[in-house]
């Protein structure tokens, strides 16, 4: 069956925690939960693409068995609700006069968020012979002062539901809720490993690729697996032979000038114009502020300029990407930032 | 005095009739239009849809009545942008004269709806839903006035007290039987989903000879002579084009005896709406000390929330060497920073800093720029941080098809897979056709993959 899928990322997706690539003491860790039958809450701290997500959804599908799919559940927290999930969050916002207590007729103040998306799901008992259920929470900083809501849920809730949170931003997220997760820091995968999985993955499409092309392919892809098969995948149509001149030329076509033109604009010094194309390059690709601020620093080695100029620039993006850490509005940040570079072209 | 008149002055004046009011400028998308043209052929438009939707929908109620459960069809709407407009524009500047004006020029009768009334969801639906959705009885004997509905200070809605009264303004919208004017002063996050909904008119101060025509026209017909042309032109500068504004101030000083210095009393009449965000961002950059920004950031009750994302937004608008611009951008980038830690952690005692850094850190920021001078137009912050999650339909049709075979989150799909998605459709007509039969795609998501 699975020769049949047409785009090899899926094809090639990890199904058990077994087929993951790499992270043995992780994996021995999580194995370890899954026999004792308990684990605490977890918090996945890592780089974004590292494969947190699908280390939180095969271990509680293989901690759950054939109770998954009525014991888990994925939250997306920097979704935003949608206007019937806030109609009902409203609906529900006053307890009924007919409760007994001294809330009866009050309004309560959960949050929306927590109201419709989480409270329902971790209220219900686990069904089966599972010791409880499993909630994960993508981009958990996100959830910003409501993280004071969910904490309590974690109290009151636990016993019946075990959360893992996931983000990259640990220090978006409070003490209280740090201090209640064991923490797995998910780094990136380590090369050998990488190696590994290509050579397997080219084996069974029968292609060819050397050592030295996969250091490269490692280097493009930013040691992102999925990133990696997509472009052996697209190498591929070309013919059996993966090659340097291959690689670089596909892995061209993903690269998107708006950031270069965003790059060039700031160094003439025309910053309403910069603006102007930032705003348009988060409206279409709906990056985060730190992802704009990587792919800058990135698009930096690319053009030439003199080393004191790159390490000058470079020191304006780090502190722009760290204020954007802590900070509310990331287009203050990244305008901030633009408006430092334009000054900046006026000494070149 | 004999020319003390009871009903102010502001409601003596208001213009009946279109034709008789000095229009205000507008603009679509920064595209200059005539306001009271636009808004006439707004109206007929609408009830020309009106009746066509009406029909079609007579006949498919009929064909319901008769038709099995399973062929119902569905009843026709009419589209929000031709049910509703929104006016935006700073306070005084005749957005609800307008309205009125209009009203009264079709024979229309205006059903008001104001921030003085408790906007949630029941009282909204109660005052508006009758009016909206079903014609009265008479209707259908005598031809009644068509009514016209006013949503003013639709930017008032705000907090728990109008919870839920966005969510009933647009399903108003959809299903509305009379046109629908809303006016607003700001841009509110809370109130995106309805921007993209209708049709956004940027409305204009008048200009400051046009506002003067109209005080002399007052002046003269109130038989007032002690306020000469310089004071006029005074009270006409401190109220920033609020017509409104200027009116009440010229009934305030015609009613008093003048003995003292009448500059000296212009420039003590103090309104509630003068700190309003659109002059307190203004007043913002023409500070000189820390001081004066620290007491009118002191003295506004405007949402520091907001307030520094408006500073962001209008930043270049007043700053505009890039030395300076740098540095503002360096004290606001630091007092968002700090307002960040102060709302993770609570640390509310650092928000001195966050004052002091966004108000007078920012305006104290001009060196090189010269002082602002004339008029500059304050605008809304067009960005905010929530509302770049957004997706088009065929794009979450596409992602739930491929969620029900790999688990990919929005975001990463957009700008990750996507792009491969396409690139690798690109290559051949095969590769298309085996992707979208295997995803079981249909003709608009395979467009998207091209």
């Amino acid at each position: 069956m699975t020769s049949n899928i047409p785009i090899w990322r899926i094809k090639y997706h990890p199904n058990t925690l077994d087929e993951v690539c790499g992270r043995e003491a992780l994996k021995g860790t999580l194995k370890l939960f899954i026999n004792q039958r308990n684990f605490p809450h977890l918090l996945f701290v890592g780089s974004e693409r590292t494969g947190k997500t699908t280390l939180a959804r095969l271990f509680s599908k293989e901690f759950l068995g054939e109770n998954f799919s009525a014991n888990f559940k994925l939250v997306y927290a920097n979704v935003p609700l949608t206007s019937e999930e806030r109609k009902q969050a409203s609906s529900e916002a006053y307890v009924s006069t007919s409760k007994i207590g001294s809330l009866a007729g009050r309004k309560i103040t959960t949050p929306a968020f927590i109201q419709v998306k989480i409270k329902p799901f971790v209220q219900l008992k686990a069904l089966g012979d599972s010791p409880f259920k499993i909630l994960v929470v993508k981009n958990f900083e996100a959830l910003g002062a409501d993280q004071q809501g969910f904490r309590r849920l974690m109290e009151k809730y636990g016993s019946n539901c075990r959360m893992i949170l996931i983000t990259s931003k640990l220090s978006g997220i409070i003490e209280p809720i740090v201090s209640r997760c064991q923490i797995f820091l998910i780094s990136r995968i380590k090369f050998e490993n990488f190696k590994n999985l290509v050579k397997e993955i080219t084996e069974k499409e029968s292609l060819e690729i050397d050592d030295e092309v996969i250091e490269i392919l490692f280097r493009l892809s930013e040691a992102r697996i999925s990133r990696a098969i997509d472009l052996i995948q697209l190498s591929s149509i070309s013919g059996k032979i993966i090659d340097n001149d291959k690689l670089y030329e596909i892995a061209q076509t993903f690269q998107n000038d708006m950031i270069r033109s965003l790059l060039l604009i700031s160094l003439k010094g025309d910053f309403l114009k910069a603006r102007e194309i930032t705003r348009k390059i988060l409206s279409n690709y709906k990056y985060s502020s730190h992802e704009i601020f990587k792919l800058l620093l990135d698009e930096l080695s690319k053009i030439p300029l003199s080393k004191f100029a790159r390490c000058k620039l470079i020191s304006l993006i780090a502190e722009s990407d760290f204020r954007a850490l802590d900070g509310r509005d990331d287009d203050i940040q990244i305008s901030s930032l633009i408006a430092k570079i334009c000054l900046f072209s006026e000494y070149l | 005095m004999s020319n003390i008149v009871k009903i102010p002055w502001v409601e003596k004046y208001r213009p009946k009739s279109m034709k008789e009011m000095a229009l205000p400028t507008a603009r679509v998308d920064r595209q200059r239009v005539k306001l009271d043209q636009e808004l006439i052929n707004f109206i007929n438009k609408f009830f020309k849809e009106r009746e066509r939707v009406n029909k079609i929908n007579a006949e498919i109620r009929v064909f319901n009545r008769t038709a099995i459960d399973k062929v119902q069809k569905e009843e026709e709407k009419i589209l929000p942008e031709n049910a509703a407009v929104l006016l935006e524009g700073p306070p005084g500047i005749g957005k609800t004269s307008i309205v009125y004006a209009l009203a009264n020029d079709l024979n229309m009768e205006v059903i008001e709806t104001n921030a003085s009334d408790t906007r949630t969801r029941d009282s909204l639906e109660k005052k508006l839903k009758e009016t909206t959705k079903s014609r009265g009885i008479m209707d259908f004997i005598v031809r009644s006035k068509e009514k016209l509905i006013l949503i003013d200070e639709i930017d008032g809605i705000y907090g728990v007290q109008d919870r839920g009264a966005v969510p009933t303004i647009i399903e108003l919208i959809q299903n509305t039987q009379f046109p629908i004017i809303m006016c607003a002063n700001e841009y509110k996050t809370n109130l995106q989903p309805l921007y993209t909904k209708v049709r956004r008119y940027e409305v204009h101060p008048l200009s400051k000879n046009e506002v003067l025509k109209i005080a002399q026209n007052i002046l003269k017909k109130e038989n007032i002579t002690n306020i000469n042309k310089e004071a006029l032109e005074l009270i006409i500068d401190k109220n920033n084009g609020d017509l409104r504004g200027i009116i009440n101030d010229l009934q305030g000083i015609g009613q008093i005896n003048l003995e003292e210095d009448i500059n000296e009393v212009i420039l003590n009449l103090h309104r509630d709406n003068l700190e309003e965000i659109f002059s307190l961002i203004r007043d913002l950059f023409q500070v000189t000390s820390l001081r004066d920004a620290r007491r009118l950031t002191d003295k506004s009750d405007v949402d520091y929330n907001f307030l520094y994302k408006w500073v962001n937004e209008n930043l270049p608008t007043f700053i505009k060497s890039n030395s300076d611009l740098a540095e503002a951008f360096e004290n606001l980038s630091l007092a968002d920073e700090i307002f960040g830690r102060i709302r993770i952690n609570q640390y509310w005692s650092l928000l001195p800093y966050f004052f002091d850094l966004f108000a007078g850190g920012v305006a104290l920021s001009r060196k090189d720029t010269p002082a602002p001078k004339g008029f500059h137009r304050v605008v809304f912050p067009r960005y905010s941080t929530g509302s770049y999650y957004s997706l088009t339909n065929t794009e979450k049709e596409l992602i739930e098809k491929i969620n029900m075979k790999y688990e990919i989150s929005p975001i990463e799909f957009i700008q990750n897979f996507l792009p491969f998605l396409k690139i690798l459709c690109s290559t051949s007509r095969k590769q298309l056709k085996n992707i979208s039969d295997w995803l079981e795609l249909d003709a608009k998501e395979k467009k998207l993959l091209k």
